[in-house]
C-alpha cells in the first residue's frame, strides 16, 4: 500500500505508456477507427515532453516561463527545415524564389544532413535559453518579471519570424513536408505511421525517466529548495542563478524535442506555435495536470488536448470555448493540485474506506 | 515639420498604451492580481459604447446624438465596474497571494467572455462613429492633429487626475494603499479590507472599460480586440515598475514612443521586436522596472 | 469542501473518460447511412479569423440547406460536419486529418487564410481527397486536390491595377498587413506596375495585430503617392480607414483601391470613411442578376435583415452548389469520379455573380471581374464589369510577370 502511494505516479504514467504502445492493436481491432487518431495521439505525444520540460522549471523550481512556444518552435523550425530541404532536394524553395532568393541561405545550409539538422534543433534553442537565462538569472530577474520577459522574447521572435519572410515563409511556416520515415498518411504507409509513433512514445519514456531522476538527485531537491525559498538557498551557499539556468536550458531543450516530434506528426510548423498564446495553453496543460508531479504535465497535455480536439466540432463548437474556460478556471480556483492532486487526495482514503482500515 | 508629426504620434500612441495599462497599474500593481481577462474588460467597454451608440440612435432625437459618447463612458465604467466586483467575489477573491494562479485562472475567464461576446454580438466586429465633435482633425500647416486622439490624450490625463487624488486626496485612497501596503494592520484599526479589495479591483476593470470606449474610435471593434492590446499593457507595468503609477506613465511613454521612431525606419514587425528587445535589455538592469518601491523585507 | 472535493474528481474522470471515448468513437455510421451523405465545414469559429470566417461558413450552410430542401445531391441529403480551425494553421491540419481519416466525408468546404490552406493542402493530397476554397487569393498554386471558387490574381488583382493605370494614377503605394497574401500581392503589382513604366513608391507591412497606424500613414504622406493599394487584411483595415479619416483624408486626398473589404468590412468601418473608395472583387450585394436577388433574399431571411452578402460568401455559395453539379455529372461522390467529372472542364452553375464555369486544367473558376466603388449606404457599385475571366493562378499568359519570373520555380 506504501509503495503504491509512493510509486503512485510512475505506475500512473507505466499505464498511460502501456495504453499508448497498444494503440495499433486496438486499431487492428477497431476500437479506434482511425489512423488520424493516432496521429493525433502522436501530436499529444509530443505536447507531453514539453510539459515535462515546463514542469521541471514551473512545477519545481517556481520560474513561470510564459515564452516556451518559443523554444518547441525553434525545435519544430529546425525540423521542419531539414524536412522541406529533403521535400524539394536540396533546392530553394518556392517562398525563398518568391522572397527575390536564388540560392539557398547560410542558415538553410546546415539544415541538408539529418544529424546536423538533429545537432541544430538541440544547440540553437539551448543557446538562445543559455544566453537569455544567463543575463536574467544573473540579473536576479524573478517571478512576474521573468514571466514577462519570457513573454516579450517570444513575442519578438514571433516578429522576426514574421518580419523575415524570404527565409521563414513569415505566417505560413513550412508545410507542405513528410515526416523523417516519409509519408504517414493512409493504411498503406501505415509501417511509418507505428515507426514514428513508437519511437515518439519512446523518446517521452527517456525524458520522463531522466527527468525523474533528475528530480530526485540533489539537483533536484536544490530546485525545490530554490522554488521555496530562494534567498535561503543562496545563504546556504548555492549560486541558484546556475542551477536555476540549468534547469531552463534543460526545459527549453525538452520543448524543442516536442517541436520537433510535433512537425513530424503535423506536416507544417507555423509562428503561431510560438505565440503567447500557446505558451499560456501550455502551463495550463501542466496546471490542469498537476504541477510538480511530472506524470501531472504528461496527464494534462493529454487531457486538455483531447478536451479541445473532441469539442470543437459538431453541435459544441459555439460554446466549446465557454467549457474549456470553465475547466481552466475551476482547476486552478480549487484543485491546485490539479487531476494528479485531486486524485491523490481522494483515492487513498476510498481505498481504506473500503478496506475499513481507518487512517 | 515631421517631427512635430511623430512627437504627436507618440505622445497619442503612449497615452493609450497608457490608458489601456492605468487599470493594470491598479489590479496588478497594487493588488498583486494578474487579471488577463483585462483586455476583456477593455472589449466590453468598447461593445458597450456600440450598445449605448444603437440606443441613442433609436430612441433620442437628432440634435443630442453625439452625447451618446459621454453616456457611453459612463455606461462603459459602469459595466465594466460592475462586472469587476462581480469577478472578484466570486474569483479574484480566492486568488490574493497567488500571482502566477491569478493569471492561469483569469485566463480561463477571458476565453469565457471573448466567446460571450461572439455569441451575443455575433463574430463579425461592430461599428461605432466617431460623434460629430471628434470627426477628423485640426489643421495647423501640414500637421492634422487629430480630434479623437486629442481627445484621448485629456482622457487618459483626466483620468490620471482621478486615481490620482482617490489614492493621495481621498479616505478611500488611505485605505486603499494601508491594505494594500500591511493587511493585517489594516483590518486591526477597523478597515473593512475585502470591501476595499472589491473597489479597488472594481475601479481597476472600470478604467478597462473606458479605455476601451476610447480605443473604439480607433480601431475594429470585435472578440479579440481585447488579446491586442494586453500585452503591451502587462509589459509597460514591468517596464516602469509593478506598483508604481509614474513607473507605468513612464513605461508607456518608452514603449509608444520608441515603436513610433523606429517603425519611421524600418517595418512594424522588426519595430516591435527591437522595442521588446530594448525592453528586455532594460529589464537586465533594472530588473523590478524603473521605479522600484524600496522596501527592506528580502522576500516580498 | 470534502464533498466538493469528491464530486470534482468524479466529475474530472467522467471528463475524461468520455473525452477518451469520444476519441475512439467514429461517425463511421454516417458513411454506411444510403440516404445521406457527409460533408466537413472547415473554418475558423473562434480566434482572430472568425471575424471574417463566419459570413462564409453561413453562406454554405444556407447552399446545403437549399439543395437539400430541393431534393439533395443524387437523392442523398446533405448533413454537415463542423469543426472549428480555432485560426491556428496546425488545428487546421489536425482537423483536417480527422474530417478526411476519422469521418470520412465526402469533401470539405473550408479555409480563408493562406496559412490554412497550406497546412491543409498536402493532407488533402496524400489522401486523395478535395477541398474546396472560397476565398480570393494570392496565386502561385495550383493542387489537384483543391477547387478554387475565389478570384485567382488575374481575376482581381491585375484587372484592378489596369484599371488604376487606365485611370491616370502614376505613383502607387503598396501596403498590407505582414503574410503571405500581401507579400505575393505586391510583388506582382509591382511586376506590373513596373512593366508599364510607373512607380511604386513604397511598401509598407504591419503586423497582424497592429491597432496603431499613424506611423504607416506619415509613411504615405511622405511618399507623394496618388493611389493606396491595400491588401490589410481583417482588423488593421479599420484601425486604417478609421485612422485616415481621424486625419481628414478622404478618397480625393488618397484614393484607395482594396483587395479585402467587402459588403461585410465596410459595415464594420463605417460607410461615411469608406465612401469613394474602390475595390476589386467578382461579385457585390449589387450585383444585377436574378440569382442574386434570390440569394440575398435568402441570406438575409436565414440570418438577419442586417446581414449583407459578400464575394468570399458568395464563392462559398458556389463551392456547394459546384460541387452538386460536379457529383451529379460524375453520378459517384467518389473524389477521383468527382475530379475527372471536373476535368472535362464544363462543370458550372449560374451564380449570383453570373454564370461560372471550373477551369478543367487549373481548377479555378472562370468568372466575371467587377471593379467597384463604395457608395455611401455602405452598398458597393460595379464601375466596370468584364465578361468572365480565364483563371491564370501562375499568370504565364501575361508577358510582364514571366519577363519578371515571378513564377514558382517548377
Amino acid at each position: 500500500m506504501k509503495g503504491i502511494k509512493k510509486q503512485g505516479n510512475n505506475i500512473t504514467f507505466s499505464v498511460i505508456v502501456i495504453i499508448l504502445a497498444l494503440i495499433p492493436l486496438f486499431y487492428s481491432m477497431g476500437v479506434i477507427s482511425s489512423t488520424s487518431t493516432i496521429m493525433f495521439l502522436g501530436k499529444c505525444i509530443a505536447f507531453s515532453i514539453a510539459a515535462i520540460g515546463l514542469d521541471l522549471i514551473w512545477g519545481y523550481t517556481g520560474i513561470l516561463s510564459l515564452g516556451h512556444g518559443l523554444y518547441f518552435a525553434l525545435g519544430g523550425y529546425a525540423m521542419a527545415m531539414y524536412l522541406k530541404l529533403q521535400a524539394t532536394g536540396g533546392k530553394i524553395t518556392e517562398f525563398m524564389h518568391t522572397g527575390g532568393l536564388t540560392e539557398l541561405p547560410m542558415v538553410w545550409r546546415p539544415f541538408t544532413s539529418l544529424p546536423a539538422s538533429l545537432i541544430m534543433m538541440i544547440l540553437v534553442p539551448a543557446a538562445v535559453a543559455g544566453i537569455i537565462g544567463y543575463f536574467i538569472f544573473k540579473n536576479r530577474v524573478k517571478g512576474v518579471y521573468f514571466s514577462i520577459i519570457s513573454q516579450a522574447l517570444t513575442w519578438a521572435a514571433y516578429s522576426v519570424f514574421i518580419a523575415l519572410s524570404p527565409y521563414t515563409n513569415g505566417n505560413v511556416g513550412i508545410s507542405e513536408i513528410k515526416s523523417v520515415f516519409g509519408s504517414i498518411k493512409g493504411d498503406a504507409n501505415l509501417g511509418n505511421l507505428y515507426l514514428l509513433f513508437y519511437i515518439a512514445l519512446a523518446i517521452m519514456v527517456v525524458i520522463y525517466a531522466l527527468s525523474y531522476i533528475l528530480v530526485q538527485t540533489k539537483f533536484g531537491k536544490l530546485l525545490v529548495a530554490i522554488r521555496d525559498g530562494e534567498n535561503r538557498t543562496y545563504f546556504s551557499g548555492y549560486c541558484v542563478s546556475r542551477y536555476k539556468n540549468v534547469i531552463y536550458i534543460i526545459s527549453a531543450v525538452f520543448a524543442a524535442v516536442a517541436g520537433a516530434l510535433f512537425v513530424n506528426f503535423n506536416g507544417s510548423i507555423t509562428p503561431s506555435q510560438m505565440t503567447i498564446s500557446y505558451s499560456i495553453t501550455m502551463v495550463i496543460w501542466v496546471a490542469v495536470g498537476g504541477r510538480g508531479t511530472l506524470v501531472g504535465a504528461v496527464i494534462g497535455a493529454f487531457f486538455i488536448n483531447l478536451c479541445e480536439y473532441n469539442l470543437s466540432s459538431g453541435e459544441l463548437v459555439n460554446i466549446w470555448q465557454y467549457i474549456i474556460g470553465a475547466i481552466f478556471t475551476v482547476t486552478i480556483l480549487f484543485f491546485k493540485g490539479g487531476i494528479v492532486g485531486v486524485v491523490r487526495d481522494n483515492i487513498p482514503s476510498l481505498l481504506s474506506k473500503r478496506k475499513g482500515v481507518s487512517r | 515639420m515631421t517631427l512635430v508629426n511623430t512627437l504627436f504620434n507618440g505622445l497619442s500612441l503612449s497615452s493609450i498604451i497608457l490608458l489601456t495599462s492605468l487599470g493594470l497599474a491598479i489590479t496588478f500593481g497594487l493588488m498583486r492580481v494578474i487579471n488577463m481577462a483585462h483586455g476583456e474588460f477593455l472589449m466590453i467597454g468598447a461593445y458597450m459604447t456600440y450598445v449605448v451608440q444603437e440606443l441613442f440612435s433609436k430612441f433620442f432625437p437628432e440634435q443630442i446624438q453625439s452625447a451618446y459618447y459621454f453616456a457611453a463612458i459612463i455606461v462603459s465604467f459602469a459595466v465594466t465596474f460592475a462586472l469587476g466586483c462581480i469577478m472578484e467575489k466570486f474569483i479574484v477573491s480566492r486568488l490574493y497571494g497567488r500571482e502566477i494562479d491569478s493569471l492561469l485562472a483569469t485566463w480561463g475567464i477571458s476565453l469565457i467572455l471573448q466567446q460571450a461576446a461572439r455569441s451575443i454580438f455575433g463574430t463579425q466586429g461592430v461599428n461605432v462613429n466617431a460623434p460629430s465633435f471628434l470627426q477628423g482633425g485640426l489643421n495647423i500647416g501640414s500637421c492634422t492633429f487629430s480630434y479623437n486622439r486629442m481627445f484621448i490624450i485629456g482622457i487618459t490625463i483626466f483620468c490620471m487626475l482621478i486615481i490620482w487624488a482617490v489614492m493621495y486626496k481621498m479616505n478611500f485612497g488611505r485605505q486603499m494603499r494601508a491594505v494594500m501596503q500591511n493587511r493585517p494592520m489594516a483590518q486591526c484599526m477597523g478597515i473593512n479590507s475585502k470591501k476595499v479589495d472589491m473597489i479597488t479591483f472594481a475601479l481597476g476593470s472600470g478604467l478597462a472599460g473606458i479605455a476601451g470606449c476610447s480605443v473604439a474610435l480607433l480601431g475594429s471593434i470585435d472578440s479579440t480586440v481585447g488579446q491586442s492590446y494586453i500585452v503591451n499593457s502587462f509589459i509597460a507595468v514591468v517596464l516602469g515598475g509593478v506598483g508604481s503609477l509614474t513607473g507605468t506613465v513612464l513605461g508607456s511613454g518608452i514603449i509608444g514612443f520608441a515603436s513610433i521612431i523606429f517603425e519611421k525606419y524600418t517595418s512594424s514587425s522588426i519595430a516591435k521586436a527591437v522595442v521588446l528587445l530594448i525592453i528586455i535589455v532594460v529589464l537586465q538592469f533594472r530588473p523590478n522596472g524603473l521605479f522600484t518601491i524600496r522596501s527592506r523585507s528580502l522576500d516580498e | 469542501m470534502k464533498k466538493l472535493n469528491k464530486l470534482m474528481a468524479l466529475a474530472v474522470a467522467a471528463a475524461s473518460a468520455i473525452s477518451l471515448a469520444s476519441c475512439g468513437s467514429s461517425n463511421a455510421e454516417n458513411g454506411s447511412d444510403s440516404s445521406t451523405v457527409t460533408v466537413g465545414l472547415l473554418h475558423s469559429m473562434t480566434g482572430s479569423m472568425a471575424i471574417s470566417e463566419q459570413a462564409v461558413l453561413d453562406a454554405e450552410k444556407l447552399a446545403i440547406d437549399e439543395i437539400n430542401a430541393a431534393g439533395g445531391v443524387n437523392g442523398k441529403t446533405i448533413e454537415y460536419i463542423e469543426e472549428d480551425g480555432a485560426s491556428e494553421p496546425s488545428t487546421f491540419a489536425t482537423k483536417a486529418e480527422k474530417l478526411i481519416n476519422q469521418d470520412k466525408v465526402a469533401t470539405v468546404f473550408g479555409c480563408w487564410t493562406s496559412a490554412s490552406r497550406k497546412a491543409v493542402k498536402s493532407i488533402f493530397e496524400d489522401y486523395g481527397s478535395l477541398l474546396w476554397y472560397p476565398v480570393q487569393y494570392e496565386g502561385m498554386e495550383q493542387s489537384p486536390n483543391i477547387v478554387y471558387t475565389g478570384a485567382a490574381p488575374n481575376q482581381q488583382i491585375v484587372p484592378a491595377v489596369e484599371y488604376l493605370i487606365d485611370q491616370g494614377y502614376k505613383k502607387f503605394f503598396l501596403m498590407g498587413s505582414d503574410y503571405v497574401f500581401p507579400r505575393t500581392a505586391n510583388m506582382i503589382i509591382k511586376a506590373q506596375v513596373e512593366a508599364t513604366g510607373l512607380e511604386v513608391v513604397g511598401e509598407e507591412y504591419a503586423a497582424m495585430d497592429q491597432t496603431d497606424f499613424a506611423s504607416i500613414i506619415s509613411k504615405i504622406e511622405a511618399s507623394g503617392c496618388d493611389v493606396i493599394l491595400n491588401t490589410l487584411n481583417g482588423t488593421g483595415n479599420v484601425s486604417f480607414f478609421k485612422q485616415m479619416a481621424e486625419k481628414n483624408y478622404t478618397s480625393e486626398d488618397y484614393m484607395t483601391m482594396s483587395f479585402s473589404i467587402a459588403e461585410e468590412e465596410v459595415k464594420t468601418i463605417g460607410a461615411d470613411i469608406l465612401k469613394g473608395h474602390m475595390v476589386s472583387w467578382n461579385y457585390y450585394q449589387t450585383t444585377d442578376t436574378p440569382e442574386n436577388e434570390a440569394f440575398v433574399a435568402a441570406y438575409k431571411a436565414a440570418y438577419g435583415e442586417d446581414r449583407v452578402t459578400s464575394d468570399p460568401a458568395e464563392a462559398a455559395y458556389d463551392a456547394v452548389y459546384l460541387w452538386k453539379a460536379a457529383v451529379e455529372k460524375a453520378g459517384s461522390f467518389e473524389t477521383e469520379d468527382v475530379l475527372a467529372a471536373i476535368k472535362e472542364g464544363d462543370v458550372s452553375f449560374t451564380a449570383p455573380e453570373g454564370t461560372v464555369t471550373i477551369d478543367g486544367e487549373n481548377q479555378h473558376l472562370v468568372k466575371p471581374v467587377r471593379i467597384g466603388v463604395i457608395g455611401e449606404d455602405g452598398l458597393i457599385t460595379a464601375v466596370v464589369e468584364t465578361d468572365p475571366v480565364e483563371p491564370d493562378p501562375y499568370l504565364t499568359t501575361y508577358d510582364w510577370a514571366v519577363a519578371a519570373n515571378i513564377q514558382p520555380l517548377e
